[in-house]
């Protein structure tokens, strides 16, 4: 018999979604095991790592921490975001291809020299283990995906709708909330949790600003350097699960936001 | 008075016209303003702190430079960087160019959770992918495990902390940006090209070779400038998983820092993004170059 083309891409596919995925397999079981050490596969079942982490107070202030820097993050990224992105669409002229690719760049430089230039800055001003310059840099490290985000979304809404709401005598931001906002809100929605994960995921950044007070990631990353125990693997699970539906719902609204055209 | 009242009434009427016209469109740069603010405290400033640091330390030289230039340890390090990113971009190219392949030409139906698994182990973090794969390669790992129970070893074989340990985590975590990349140009070709090419006579191989790949090839491109600029910048996985010999251009830095030799990281932060911002511009051209060649 011979195979078909698609028969064999298919298995393709299979195996490498088996590669892709490997990870969270190898990851699952261990987070549940009950053994002392990291063995896999494990020779017994319990919760006492997920106990662990949620009785850690290593591991929860820097949750806490983490989760705290990523909304207030998000939350200056979008806003910041979607206003430039509003100007971006109505602007022409020799200013705006330089703030769209500057607004771009931290997405495509390496966060290694923003972490850096951050972190010299911050000594120079004895201003490291700031929470809230932390939040600053994680909140120019998510503007280009608001801004492709929201951008796209506006390119492709009718202006008519905000442009009647100016005739009819609306003021400008009157007009924007009314006629634009509730069209290009999935988009903006969607936009504040890449931003809000981009700076919950962030190591490097915070690896070099915030000895002291450290981050989610920075607490396992001293973890996978020092010592590793199975805890990681509980820690692990909890933001697989976090992260796969946040960013599973960020992507549902933006190809909504997409259909509606 | 009652001009102006009436002048302010004419005004509210017709918002676009006239003298009232001109605040407005003034008032509506604030919107950049925000953006501006935090480009230039949290990017801009920081990027010129460092080529000032790097340059005048602490007047002009380019000693640093020099030193990075005739250092074979550091230069070293450089060319370790961009092959291990040449080679990863290389393996993500094969291994998520099929895959793409494969996405596009199922129904549009049909893509969806196929896209979301490959989407899925993107959103994981890099620091739990690195850990799962130093817990599959460790000396007790499952991979020794098998290896040894297959009889090709008596003892533990050394795989983490290996060159191949870290092309084995990069590539995991770049293929679905290749294959999303890839993806996205090719959703714009006309299937029914290579519906004609087949009746009129192509075998499958030659429809796909003669009118696919040719038109995928943009995406291609950009795929493999993401993968090897975001390869080049890595910092996690050649830690984690690589050697002493493995570390990468990231990784010189935040040992230069922890050295407390900030004049020297700045340098090699420099250089990355010159190479950076080299292969961007190149691609850059070369598309204004298709595009050109294409049009004409």
């Amino acid at each position: 018999m011979k195979l078909s083309y698609t028969a064999i891409t298919r298995a393709y596919a299979i195996l490498l979604i088996a590669f892709l995925m490997f990870p969270v397999l190898v990851v699952l079981p261990l987070s549940f095991s009950g053994d002392r050490f990291l063995t896999f596969p494990p020779s017994s079942l319990s919760l006492r790592w997920y106990a662990k982490y949620f009785n850690d107070p290593s591991w929860l202030d820097a949750s806490l921490r983490s989760i705290r820097i990523g909304l207030a993050a998000s939350l200056i990224a979008t806003t910041a975001g979607t206003m430039l992105s509003v100007w971006l669409n109505r602007s022409r002229g020799w200013f705006r291809p330089l703030m769209q690719g500057v607004a771009l760049a931290p997405a495509i430089i390496p966060n290694v020299l923003i972490a850096l230039g951050v972190f010299i800055v911050l000594v120079y001003l004895s201003y490291t283990d700031s929470e809230l310059a932390l939040v600053a840099a994680h909140a120019t490290l998510g503007l280009p995906f608001v801004i492709l985000i929201v951008g796209s979304a506006l390119a492709d809404i009718d202006p008519t709708l905000e442009r009647a709401a100016r005739v009819l005598g609306a003021g400008p931001v009157r007009a924007f909330m009314s006629g634009t906002w509730p069209s290009i809100l999935p988009a903006v929605v969607s936009a504040a949790l890449f931003a809000f994960f981009t700076s919950f995921d962030e190591l490097i950044v915070a690896l070099f600003t915030m000895g002291g007070s450290p981050t989610l990631p920075v607490r396992m990353w001293a973890e996978l350097r020092f010592e590793i125990d199975p805890t990681m693997s509980a820690v692990s699970i909890v933001l697989i699960s976090v992260t796969t539906l946040g960013m599973g719902l960020a992507e549902i609204l933006r190809r909504r936001q997409r259909a509606r055209q | 008075m009652e001009t102006v009242l009436t002048g302010q009434r004419s005004r509210r009427a017709l918002p676009s016209a006239g003298k009232s016209g001109r605040p407005l469109r003034a008032g509506r740069h604030l919107l950049a303003l925000p953006t501006g603010i935090l480009l230039l405290f949290c990017f801009l400033v920081p990027v010129i702190w460092l080529f000032s640091i790097a340059l005048f330390d602490p007047v002009f030289s380019t000693e640093h430079f020099e030193r990075l230039y005739n250092s074979r340890a550091y230069s070293t390090v450089f060319y370790n960087s961009v092959s291990v990113a040449t080679t990863v971009t290389l393996i993500c190219l094969l291994l998520g160019y099929p895959f793409a392949a494969f996405l596009t030409f199922l129904p549009e139906n049909r893509r969806t959770p196929w896209l979301f698994l490959a989407l899925i182990p993107m959103w994981m973090s890099i620091l739990i992918r690195s850990y799962a794969w130093m817990v599959v390669l460790g000396r007790e790992g499952i991979v020794n495990d098998l290896i040894q129970w297959a009889g090709l070893a008596s003892e533990p074989v050394k795989l983490l902390h290996t060159s191949g340990a870290v092309y084995v985590g990069m590539v995991q975590i770049l293929a679905p940006l290749m294959i999303i990349t890839c993806f996205a140009g090719m959703t714009t070709i006309d299937l029914t090209l290579v519906r004609a090419a087949r009746v009129l006579g192509a075998s499958p191989r030659r429809a796909f070779f003669g009118t696919f790949f040719p038109l995928s090839l943009s995406g291609v491109v950009s795929g493999s400038v993401v993968v090897f600029i975001l390869s080049l910048g890595f910092f996690v996985t050649p830690a984690l998983l690589g050697g002493r010999r493995d570390i990468m251009v990231a990784n010189l830095i935040s040992i230069m820092v922890e050295h407390n030799n900030w004049g020297f990281a700045a340098t090699v932060a420099i250089v990355l993004l010159a190479l950076t911002l080299g292969i961007l511009a190149g691609f850059y051209a070369l598309a204004a170059l298709a595009k050109r060649v294409g049009g004409s």
